[in-house]
């Protein structure tokens, strides 16, 4: 299938994506956006305007990041564990061990306290990523150390996350979701931890060696291996930033509101798995999954808004739409395409 | 002055085998020595030693005069040696920049950023300097298999490598790439550096190697210079006795027509179209051979004909009947034999034992099935008399498959494929890793088929072999014929020209009668023409100089 987008030029973007798929998304996403703008100055009155006083409001902006934050940062986590030939299925565990992980530490330590000077919701912040961490370690070592099947491992993951934070909180604080901290992390701080994990992956995975390295694990693991590069290294390197930025991303989500909740799938509500979706629409390309994570935390932020004006916008239905158009991408579009090692395991000869 | 490597009484045990005994070999600055030997000899085992794969288990490896111990390939880069192995070692969706310094990037930015200018001028230069044509911004999956072995070359050569050692080298590559290779060895040793290289083929050792040496069995035989021996005397040093070097071919009688192919066309499992248009018949006692690169569709159009994978149009019509929408087992009830391409995929259970292997496409017929059962002794019967027929070793018909070595699990599918009593045989690669005897005995069983008046499709990519044993010669080349050729009297820059994709005009070619794949070339009265050649002392000569390898 010809994609028209392909051929439209835009001056900077150009050059800093060399992807044809990434940048029409890019574009066909900021062209859609700039005619509901334009409509809605046109006409104010009419649901094209109504849409977008809600898209470009203040409060939709601040919810989208919000909703947006574990999305992009663990389909960044994603990329990085997937190149390097692990497909880590276990963001949504990660995001969600580190979701309680970081409101329950912030509350031990106790709001208005600090240790080393760090606020306590910081060190809760920080705790949720060394949380996530840890537990992608050991996803890490299960898949590369025991070559496990990834895909059950992933899923172990997610179950042992979901099984155990609500259980916790339950053991600590008496029930599934815990207090409310009374205290919050921004969302414009959530906004600047996503624009510079973007950028910084961006760049990490085009222009470092580790980027090469980590490209050539996921593609062919051998010739990494005859030029004297561990490709195990490399995959635990993968892994262990898929969960250092999935713990990022849960951290942000808790703390923005201060509380965790641990009622049926959780607060995280499978975006650990949009997160997967994300990334693979946006083609293993950190831009890309940042329009993506945007846009459906955009279309979630805005049926939201939508109910609160009275629109009988069915929020199941739009929560479906991650998936829909991922499917409609991966059968249609064709042009993700997985490391060629993705889910194998190496081992060096002898 | 040193030689460049010494090797000093290499011992080489495995569990149970010597890979090498006490090889001796020392290998002078700035020359090309082939390392020559059948499947098995200790080749590969001797040079991954030389590359640090492998600890001899005795001896000594001394690289300019200093005795060195390798404990990973690490070290053997850091004393200057590289090794391109068969498969290169290429990240497909990376440049030919990003793939030479892979792992040894140039850094800038305080060793944060991989100095692409600089990586990329390093490629130029290089590539510049030994008169490699490569594109350092081409990306690897666009380029052709040579431009990949030069991209190898650049890479050992980036690490400081002043010794090369090339796994088969000429193995996936057109005659032409062939030559050009050539050149590249020349421009190598030129500027002082030192190749060895592997290969099982005399011809390619011949005209490409300053120096000769011969393993068998793990024993140096003996280190000869290219220029005082013959192609004779190297294969008597590989196989230690005399080897009848030409298959020795009969004029064919073709019968009937077994099969006919019009117009092909058969994608492969990615959709994209393997097979263009072919069309060709077989007749009873003919043997038509199809050469071209691998991946030129071979496979397809072998798994098409024995009904593996669906064509996507066209017609194949055997002993008179369309086969549109037959069923592997019905192709087999119809005698039709396959020998795949890939033994370990399709050829054979690898956990099954031989016995059962024996009988896999025959387990609903007697003698081996009677009333749903099957007959355990029959079956065996039939595996221990294929074993010493085509002298599968270790004769043991309980071993499982996977115990035999690749030669042998070759032989043991042949044979029950030829024994099947087929009208036609499609074979793909029959001789693929098995060494010189049993090859030659291979031929012979084939020819033997052939003169009982059976058909056989024989695609291979060992030039010698279908032109040695074929009535017809069909080049295929991006999944369609670039040509029908008599192998009697086509030369082999010929057949490397239509390898390529090229077409010979009538007018060019010496000798070689070119027949259209659809034309009359194929039609009722093709027979004469080829008959006529066939015969002929003197182009049999000259393909025999040329075109023989093992």
């Amino acid at each position: 299938m010809r994609n028209p987008l392909a051929d439209v030029t835009v001056p900077v973007l150009d050059d800093l994506i060399d992807d044809d798929y990434v940048r029409s998304l890019v574009v066909g996403v900021g062209g859609i956006l700039g005619l509901l703008g334009v409509l809605g100055l046109l006409f104010p009155g009419s649901v094209a305007g109504d849409l977008a006083g809600i898209v470009f409001s203040t409060s939709t902006a601040a919810s989208t990041s919000r909703l947006a934050a574990p999305i992009v940062l663990a389909g960044l986590g994603g990329i990085f564990a997937e190149k390097s030939g692990v497909i880590n299925i276990g963001l949504e565990g990660l995001l969600i061990i580190s979701a309680f992980m970081s409101v329950y530490i912030a509350s031990v330590v106790g709001i208005g306290n600090a240790v080393l000077g760090i606020p306590a919701i910081w060190i809760g912040f920080l705790s949720g990523i060394a949380a996530s961490t840890v537990l992608a370690g050991v996803f890490g070592v299960v898949c590369i150390e025991f070559k496990a099947d990834q895909i059950i491992a992933g899923l172990a993951v997610w179950l042992i996350a979901l099984g155990l934070a609500p259980f916790m909180s339950t053991v600590f604080f008496g029930g599934v979701n815990t207090p409310n901290l009374g205290a919050s992390v921004g969302w414009r701080y959530s906004a600047v931890m996503v624009a510079v994990a973007t950028l910084a992956s961006w760049w990490a995975l085009n222009h470092t060696a580790f980027g090469k390295h980590l490209e050539a694990s996921g593609e062919n693991p051998k010739a990494l291996d005859t030029v004297g590069v561990s490709v195990s290294r490399v995959r635990y390197a993968g892994v262990l930033l898929s969960g250092v930025l999935s713990g990022v991303g849960g951290s942000a989500l808790a703390l923005s509101i201060g509380q965790f909740v641990g009622s049926g799938e959780t607060m995280v509500q499978g975006k650990g798995f949009i997160a997967i979706v994300a990334y693979l629409f946006g083609n293993y390309n950190p831009l890309g999954t940042l329009g993506a994570g945007v846009l459906f935390a955009g279309l979630d932020a805005t049926q939201i808004r939508l109910q609160q004006l009275g629109y009988a916008v069915p929020d199941t239905l739009v929560q479906t739409i991650p998936y829909v158009v991922v499917i409609v991408v991966l059968a249609l579009v064709g042009r993700t395409r997985l490391p060629a090692a993705a889910g194998d395991h190496y081992e060096t000869e002898e | 002055m040193n030689p460049a490597v010494h090797l000093d009484g290499i011992t080489k045990r495995f569990p149970g085998v010597v890979a090498n005994d006490d090889v001796d070999l020392e290998i002078a600055r700035g020359s090309v020595h082939a390392l020559l030997g059948e499947n098995g000899a200790g080749k590969t085992t001797l040079m991954n030693v030389l590359y640090g794969l492998y600890q001899p288990t005795e001896g000594t490896v001394v690289v300019d005069g200093e005795p060195r111990s390798f404990a990973s390939p690490r070290d053997a880069i850091d004393a200057g040696i590289g090794m391109i192995h068969q498969h290169f070692m290429l990240v497909d969706p990376m440049t030919v920049w990003e793939n030479v310094v892979l792992g040894n990037e140039p850094r800038t930015w305080g060793g944060l950023r991989v100095d692409e200018a600089a990586a990329r001028e390093a490629v130029v230069e290089l590539s510049e300097r030994y008169g490699f044509d490569v594109d350092p911004d081409a990306r690897i999956a666009d380029a052709s298999v040579g431009v990949q072995q030069r991209v190898e070359i650049l890479k050992a050569l980036y690490r400081g490598a002043d010794v090369l050692i090339m796994d088969e080298p000429t193995a996936v590559l057109t005659p032409q790439e062939v030559e050009e290779l050539y050149d590249v060895f020349e421009e190598l040793t030129d500027q002082g550096k030192t190749i060895i290289f592997i290969s099982h083929k005399l011809g390619e050792a011949l005209s490409a190697a300053d120096e000769i040496t011969v393993l068998r069995d793990g024993v140096n035989v003996g280190t000869v210079a290219s220029a005082d021996v013959t192609r004779e005397d190297l294969a008597r040093m590989m196989v230690g006795r005399e080897v009848l070097m030409e298959p020795a071919t009969t004029p064919r009688e073709p019968g009937d027509r077994v099969l006919e192919v019009t117009d092909l066309h058969v994608e492969d499992d990615r959709g994209v179209e393997a097979v263009s248009g072919v069309s060709f018949e077989l007749r009873e006692g003919e043997v038509l051979g199809i050469a071209g690169v691998d991946g030129n569709g071979q496979l397809q159009l072998a798994e098409a004909v024995t009904g593996m994978r669906e064509p996507s149009s066209g017609s194949i019509v055997y002993l008179g009947e369309s086969m549109a929408g037959a069923s592997r087992r019905e192709h087999i009830d119809r005698g039709m034999a396959f020998v795949p391409e890939d033994r370990h995929e399709r050829g054979l259970v690898m956990s099954y034992d031989l016995i059962q292997n024996g009988i896999l496409g025959s387990q609903h017929d007697p003698p081996f099935a009677s009333g749903g059962r099957i007959d355990w002794e029959a079956s065996a019967d039939h595996a221990e008399s294929v074993i010493e027929a085509y002298d599968v070793r270790p004769p043991n018909p309980d071993a499982s498959a996977e115990s035999f070595s690749g030669g042998n699990q070759q032989k043991f599918i042949v044979g029950r494929e030829f024994e099947r009593d087929p009208t036609l045989v499609v074979a793909t690669h029959p001789t693929r890793g098995v060494d010189i005897g049993s090859t030659e005995f291979l031929h012979d069983r084939l020819l033997e088929l052939r003169a009982e008046g059976k058909a056989v499709l024989l695609i291979s990519s060992k030039l010698d072999e279908v032109q040695g044993l074929s009535d017809r010669l069909a080049v295929i080349h991006e999944g369609e014929f670039s040509g029908v050729v008599d192998p009697a009297t086509v030369t082999e820059e010929e057949i490397g020209l239509l390898m390529a994709g090229e077409t010979l005009d009538g007018e060019g070619v010496s000798g070689a009668a070119i027949h259209d794949a659809v034309g009359d070339g194929l039609g009722e009265g093709s027979s004469d023409d080829t008959d006529g050649t066939r015969g002929t002392g003197s182009d049999r000569e000259t393909t025999a100089d040329e075109g023989v390898d093992a």
